[in-house]
């Protein structure tokens, strides 16, 4: 199994450098031609907190490459859909294949495995390691993920236009500047999947346009993207709105 | 950016080393109270250890010196056959410390002789003792004395009195008390140096050097008996007593077995004493480092939150914190060994007058203990660490 592979690789690793993650469908580069599979197929998805049940039966998918925003009011179930679709939540019921993997007959350490290769964080209060600088908050998703690679940091540090910032600790930056520290640090394993959580809810109307306008061109770029909002606006600029209301889906 | 298809060159080691340094930096003053704690348990524990191991024998001597635990004594008229001397009191002082001779002077913490006898002083009669000053000295260091020692061995001038004496005859420091027989034939005149408080029989009398004694009871050179405190146990004691006692026939050596056997006894009882202050110290060190360490785990909640959703699992939770937790120690350690160095000097100059000898094995016995203590801490902290949960921690609950 994939992911038991994966989990044998991460095991084996120790200290040498490894390949990247390369064995299974890669979004990453290319073209965004039409989709080959679903990196998001739900079926049936429940999550309930003792008597509340706070998503009943979501089915969903999303192709490899789409840009898909989740949006509802809150209190529909974003946040809970949110943590499942990244494994850091478990359903109650129902299944969630991940990348053509079923992540509900995997083990926690396997679910660690295939968050850490599979699943780009993006969050609305950015999450940056207060006392790294902004190249080595990026080189701590690589360390977990396989090695850390200052030169390949740099390059994606430069990617979000932040070459010149890279020895800055997070408090030197402004908020749109840590956003695209994130950006960048959930793209540096190449996941198949980039999941942005209000990326821009702490921003000023020009670093939104900024993270939205980088967001939408790694799209381009055939990257897979699910974000949450509750702004219509930014939904717009998504290819197609998920919409949650009261724990059910409406696609 | 990403998606580089050439394998990434670094090592997690260096990665590894960052993180911890700079988290630890980060945090330095929230881990200065660690660090101070791991710092006094191991300067405690390694300053007791070198003590334990460097001055027990020294702290035997010392004991030992607390009273006399040997006596020459002249044998019992009946046994002593021809041999047994004039039949006058004790015996003369020069066979008596002839026989002394046969324990070696490295043995002899100190001595002396002792002539007891009933005189006659300014406000009526009492017991006074002839001895060596210096010896007495020797044999009771822990006598309480107000004014001074007399510091000559057989000092004529000056005496000692017992406190309860001292009040009955209405005596102080530095007067003059005349002694006489009580037939008043022999009499001397003496300056009081010292009044003693023993809370025993030397309450109630009257120190003198032993040639006064001697004088005014008419019994010039004689000693009732010799007190020694001699470092040797057991058979060895035994031994010595055989030697004494084969040395003059007149002459019978014993050691005292109640303060012998008693060393030992307190010995342990102060090995015990030191044990439980360095528990003690150990676990307060223990509580500290548990208190800042599940205070640090609970502000950096985030920050784990965040490394568990980025792929750490729980091995490089555990592995990061208890690393921290090792660092801690080690700097800690090492400035508490160097603090435990000077304070086992200063208290081997305190209450043994004597330096401590630097061993090397109080490092790893100090090294051990505290990192056991640590890692003991860490243990609720860690699993809190493991605990946390991404989910709710990223978004602030």
């Amino acid at each position: 199994m994939d992911a038991q592979m994966d989990a044998q690789m991460d095991a084996e690793s120790a200290d040498a450098p490894l390949p990247r993650d390369a064995d299974t469908l890669s979004p990453g580069g290319g073209a965004a031609a039409a989709p080959a599979a679903d990196v998001i197929r739900l079926a049936g998805l429940t999550r309930r907190f003792g008597a509340v049940t706070a998503l009943d039966a979501v089915d969903m998918e999303v192709a490899a490459g789409e840009f898909v925003a989740i949006m509802g009011p809150s209190g529909s179930g974003k946040t809970t859909l949110l943590n499942i679709l990244s494994l850091l939540d478990t359903p109650s019921a129902g299944s969630y294949v991940l990348d053509g993997i079923d992540t509900s007959r995997v083990t926690e350490n396997e679910r660690v495995v295939i968050r850490r290769r599979k699943i780009g964080l993006v969050f609305q209060q950015f999450h940056l390691i207060p006392y790294l600088n902004a190249v080595e908050n990026i080189m701590l998703a690589q360390h977990y993920h396989s090695v850390s690679d200052r030169d390949e940091a740099m390059e994606a540090l430069a990617g979000v236009g932040l070459a010149d910032r890279a020895s800055h600790l997070p408090s030197q930056l402004s908020g749109g500047e840590q956003q695209r520290v994130c950006i960048a640090r959930a793209l540096i394993n190449d996941p198949a999947l980039i999941m942005a959580d209000e990326p821009t809810g702490n921003l000023d109307e020009a670093n939104e346009s900024l993270v939205m306008d980088l967001l939408q061109a790694l799209n381009a770029r055939g990257r897979t993207i699910v974000l949450v909002t509750h702004n219509p606006d930014l939904g717009a600029r998504a290819d197609r709105i998920f919409r949650l209301r009261h724990g059910r889906g409406d696609a | 950016m990403a998606g580089g298809e050439r394998p990434r060159r670094g090592s997690r080691a260096s990665m590894t080393a960052r993180l911890l340094l700079k988290a630890l930096l980060v945090h330095n003053g929230r881990i200065g109270v660690a660090l101070a704690s791991l710092a006094v348990g191991a300067a405690v524990v390694s300053a007791l250890c070198g003590l334990y191991l460097d001055i027990s024998i020294k702290m035997s001597e010392e004991l030992r010196a607390y009273g006399a635990n040997f006596i020459l004594s002249p044998v019992p008229q009946e046994d002593a056959g021809d041999d047994a001397g004039d039949g006058a009191q004790g015996l003369p002082l020069g066979r008596l410390t002839a026989a002394l001779q046969e324990i070696p002077a490295e043995r002899l913490v100190g001595a002396s002789p002792f002539l007891h006898g009933l005189a006659r002083l300014d406000l009526g009669n009492a017991v006074i003792v002839g001895v060596d000053f210096a010896g007495l000295r020797a044999l009771s260091p822990y006598w309480q004395v107000e004014g001074t020692w007399v510091g000559v061995s057989f000092d004529t001038r000056n005496a000692m009195v017992g406190r309860h004496l001292a009040d009955t005859m209405e005596l102080g420091v530095g007067d003059t008390v005349t002694i006489q027989d009580r037939a008043l034939a022999r009499r001397a005149e003496v300056t009081i140096r010292g009044i003693v408080d023993t809370g025993g029989r030397e309450d109630d009398q009257l120190f003198v050097g032993l040639e006064v004694a001697g004088a005014v009871l008419g019994l010039e050179d004689r000693a009732d008996f010799i007190m020694a405190s001699v470092v040797a146990e057991g058979a060895e004691a035994d031994a010595l007593a055989a030697a004494v006692s084969a040395a003059d026939p007149a002459v019978t050596g014993r050691p005292i077995r109640r303060i012998s056997a008693n060393d030992g006894e307190i010995l342990d009882r102060i090995d015990g004493l030191m044990a439980v202050v360095a528990a003690t110290i150990l676990v307060i060190t223990t509580l500290c480092v548990n208190a800042t360490l599940t205070a640090m785990v609970a502000k950096r909640a985030p920050e784990i939150g965040l490394q568990k959703a980025l792929g750490a699992d729980d091995r490089a939770i555990v592995r990061q914190f208890l690393s921290e937790t090792t660092i801690l120690c080690v700097v800690g350690v090492t400035a508490g060994l160097i603090l435990g160095y000077g304070l086992a000097q200063i208290l081997g100059q305190a209450v043994f007058g004597s330096w401590v000898a630097f061993r090397p094995v109080v490092v790893p016995v100090t090294l051990g203990v505290s990192l056991a203590a640590a890692l003991i801490a860490a243990v609720l902290p860690v699993r809190g660490a493991v605990r946390v949960a991404p989910a709710r921690v990223l978004r602030g609950e």
